[in-house]
């Protein structure tokens, strides 16, 4: 019983199940009051067949039997009239019986005594024998017609009337037959009562009548006299002897039920056969008129409402295949129902996860407001809109020991397959920007990283700037991204760049680098190609033209704020596209540089030698130059300590071994920061490049070196290396008063 | 710059004076040399008047905490002004040592 309890748990089954039901119980419902009236119908139409046939044949026997009584009529007459003599009545009943071959016999019974020439007892007789009419005088002791039925009930009644119909095996050619006899009383001219006139017919035809013409297969007729006796029963083809007798036997026994017909004209009395169990209807009324016969019929149950049960079966079985259908619908409903239940979580599922990868793409990105507050040289913004809810566009801007890092890029496509490769080159750029400063090796490293194992042949157009903020050099490298537009004092025209080659295409490309000198108040203003293939509605792109004409005005303007300028280029596109959908992601970026003019007030210089005994003469001359300066004596220390820390590493790695070389550190002061200026002719090297230190290792697992530019970092507030006119340059500082 | 290395209490005391600059270094690396063989024996480092150290100092004294935890022993820094435990707070060396 486990699976049905299984079954019956399961919501979609039990829902499925309880329509059903209701659905059956209607239907059983319509079709129970359909049989009903069905029923009701055909049990009239029962009655009126029966009482129909009842009728019918009814008729058809007093048809037959109103030609005897008139045949009788007719020859009363001419017995009458040969009354006075006895021997031509004789010849009388001879020709009657010769004339008419329906009448067996004919006979005159004559009232006792009547000829005084006769016996007292004298009745005549003429039938058929061997085929010739004969008459004789019958009469006698022991057939006193006195006695009879025909002689003393015509006598009594005085009027013409019908015997019982009764079997004779004796008179007619030795074989039996159902014979009735038909008497009037005879008058002679007198007026006094001669005696009786009968008739004998056969009744034979009857049983034909009777069985032919059923209602019903199983059907028969049954004639019964008026007190009950059988006068015609079926033959026993025909019907059941058992049956027979049992329904003469309940017509007669006044005990038993029985119901009028709607008609009226019919009595019905309700009965079980003795052969299989069937219930049967009998039928039966008097006939009207003389004789008072009683006609009966018998239909049995299951040939008059067979068929509708047959029909009740078919209708049953069709409803039970009508439900088992309906019962696979509603199951396939339900089942299509709950999917697309399912199918709805699992979208909204995905939504949410899509909205949560939004929210985290947009936080990976620098934040739209307040990129540098706290400086006065450099203002970066971005913007980004995505055409759903993760784009593959990506900006990022930090800096890093006085560099302005900056990036943008577009991966092919849209949606959640170039956000996670957008976010790969995102971190990729990061990473790798915090200890290498040329663009041209960060984007070797990213490509490579993009090659690898890309099946998907997705590629990402990218534009890596590094913007020196002392001196305003920008270095800068292109992997087939849109030139940035450059918004100097006078124009606005584009950076000159390379194309070079999308990332992801070629594993071993050797990306080149370039350079530019920027320009103080100059604006740079970088995008994805959704700006410039923002489309409206016909089709038509918004192009670079728009996007120079919209950024003209702020030629040479001396407050420009950043945010008013994203604006406007982001205004000019809607206004463009005008309710077009955006089909691709738009991302905007613009850096201003705005560096002051330093304002020297204390100058000093040490020319040194790239020895370490030297250490001691660049601690005095650090010590001097900050003793004339007003700050905390633990400040001084800390800035000797840096200041000594970033000679060494170029007393250590400028020069190669054994090479005598120059280096040369100048101090600046201009009243609130120190700069220490450190150059030497030696070899490129860019010691901001070195690794992190990580401070928490253990003592076994911490390296002995790697200390010194580490400390420099967290001593002096900026550090800042360029290689300018084949020097290294590096740049400490450090503010010492608000 | 000036070092002392003395034996007391079955500790290995080192004194350090002055300036422990990248110059100093050197010759400081060469007279701790005894301290890389401390045998079990504690190092106690007496900071009371070091005035500077330079990070090549730094290396001189994690070289040292290195071979001590080595043979089990512990290194103490002793009396360090708050310039100099600064540098160590900075570099994150201050939690390898033991400091009074």
């Amino acid at each position: 019983m486990n699976w049905l309890k299984k079954i019956l748990r399961s919501s979609r089954i039990r829902n499925s199940l309880g329509v059903i039901i209701c659905a059956a119980v209607l239907l059983e419902l319509i079709s129970a009051l359909q049989y009903y009236n069905a029923h009701r119908v055909v049990e009239r139409e029962l009655e009126r067949r029966a009482e129909a046939q009842m009728w019918f044949k009814a008729i058809l026997i007093k048809g037959m039997l109103n030609k005897t009584e008139q045949l009788l009529y007719d020859y009363g007459w001419n017995i009458q009239s040969t009354l006075a003599n006895p021997d031509l009545v004789g010849s009388e009943l001879q020709f009657m019986v010769d004339a008419n071959p329906d009448v067996l016999s004919a006979g005159m019974a004559f009232t006792p005594g009547y000829y005084s020439s006769r016996d007292s007892l004298f009745e005549l007789f003429a039938k058929m024998e061997q085929g010739r009419s004969m008459s004789q005088q019958i009469a006698s002791a022991t057939h006193d017609y006195t006695r009879m039925a025909f002689y003393a009930n015509t006598v009594e009644l005085g009027e013409p009337n019908w015997t019982d119909p009764y079997i004779d095996s004796t008179n007619y050619s030795n074989r039996e037959m159902l014979i009735t006899t038909h008497a009037m009383p005879m008058k002679d001219r007198q007026g006094r009562l001669a005696g009786v006139f009968a008739i004998d017919v056969s009744l034979d035809w009857l049983s034909d009548t009777l069985n032919a013409r059923q209602a019903y297969p199983s059907s028969f007729d049954l004639l019964l006299t008026e007190s009950g006796s059988l006068i015609c029963k079926p033959s026993p083809q025909h019907a059941n002897v058992d049956d027979v007798d049992q329904v003469v036997r309940l017509i007669n026994d006044s005990t038993v039920a029985r119901q009028q017909s709607s008609s009226g004209l019919t009595k019905v009395i309700e009965f079980r056969s003795n052969i299989d169990g069937d219930v049967g209807y009998i039928f039966y009324a008097n006939m009207k008129g003389k004789p008072h016969w009683q006609l009966a019929i018998v239909c049995y149950d299951k040939e008059v409402y067979g068929p509708l049960n047959r029909m009740r079966y078919m209708l049953l079985l069709s409803m039970l295949a009508a439900m088992a259908l309906l019962g696979f619908i509603v199951y396939r409903f339900a089942r299509n129902a709950r999917n697309l239940h399912l199918a709805s979580i699992e979208q909204e599922r995905i939504g949410s996860e899509l909205r949560i990868a939004r929210e985290l793409q947009m936080s990976m990105l620098p934040l739209n407001s307040g990129s540098f507050p706290e400086r006065d040289d450099i203002n970066v913004l971005g913007l980004l809109k995505p055409a759903r809810e993760v784009g593959g566009d990506l900006y990022d801007f930090f800096v890093r020991d006085e560099k302005l890092f900056f990036c943008i890029g577009d991966v092919s496509g849209k949606g959640v397959p170039s956000a996670l490769v957008m976010s790969v080159a995102h971190a990729l750029f990061f990473s790798t920007s915090s200890h290498e400063s040329n663009p041209a090796y960060v984007m070797r490293i990213i490509n490579e990283t993009a090659c690898r194992n890309n099946d998907r042949n997705m590629f990402v157009t990218f534009f890596i700037g590094v913007l020196d903020l002392p001196t305003g050099r920008l270095r800068y490298c292109n992997a087939g991204h849109d030139a940035p537009i450059v918004i100097g004092k006078e124009d606005v025209k584009l950076l000159p760049v390379k194309a070079n080659l999308p990332l992801g295409v070629i594993d071993d490309y050797q990306y080149e680098g370039q350079e530019a000198c920027i320009e103080p108040g100059t604006s740079l203003f970088l995008y994805t190609d959704g700006l410039t293939e923002a489309m409206d509605k016909q089709h038509n792109q918004f192009g670079l033209q728009r996007a120079f004409d919209t950024l003209e005005r702020y030629c040479g303007m001396d407050n420009v704020v950043l945010e008013e300028m994203l604006q406007s280029v982001s205004i000019a596109v809607e206004d463009f596209v005008n309710g077009a959908t955006q089909s691709d992601d738009l991302t905007l970026m613009a850096i201003r540089y705005t560096p002051g003019i330093e304002n020297c007030l204390l100058h000093d210089s040490l020319a040194l030698k790239n020895d370490l005994k030297h250490v001691p003469e660049l601690n005095k001359f650090v010590e001097s130059f900050t003793s004339s300066l007003e700050m905390e004596p633990s400040l001084k220390s800390k800035i000797k300590l840096a200041v000594e820390e970033a000679v060494v590493n170029v007393i250590d790695y400028a020069y190669p071994l054994d090479t005598v070389g120059d280096i040369l550190v100048e101090a600046k002061s201009n009243g609130t920061t120190v700069t220490f200026v450190i150059s030497d002719s030696g070899n490129p090297f860019d010691p901001t490049e070195a690794g992190k230190v990580d401070t928490t290792l253990s003592a076994e697992d911490r390296p002995i070196g790697g200390l010194g530019i580490f400390l420099v970092r967290e001593l002096m507030d900026s550090i800042n290396y360029e290689w300018i006119n084949g020097k290294n340059v590096l740049t400490l500082k450090k503010k010492y008063k608000s | 710059m000036k070092t002392s290395i003395e034996e007391l209490e079955g500790k290995i005391v080192a004194t350090l004076e002055g300036e422990l600059d990248t110059a100093a270094a050197i010759e400081v690396e060469k007279e701790l040399q005894p301290l890389y063989k401390s045998e079990g024996r504690d190092i106690v480092i007496e900071c009371e008047n070091l005035e500077y150290i330079a990070s090549s100092g730094l290396r001189i004294l994690l070289g040292i905490l290195k071979s001590a935890k080595a043979a089990g022993s512990k290194v103490t820094l002793r009396n360090m002004n708050d310039d100099i435990k600064n540098v160590f707070q900075m570099t994150g060396l201050i939690s390898l040592f033991e400091v009074e």
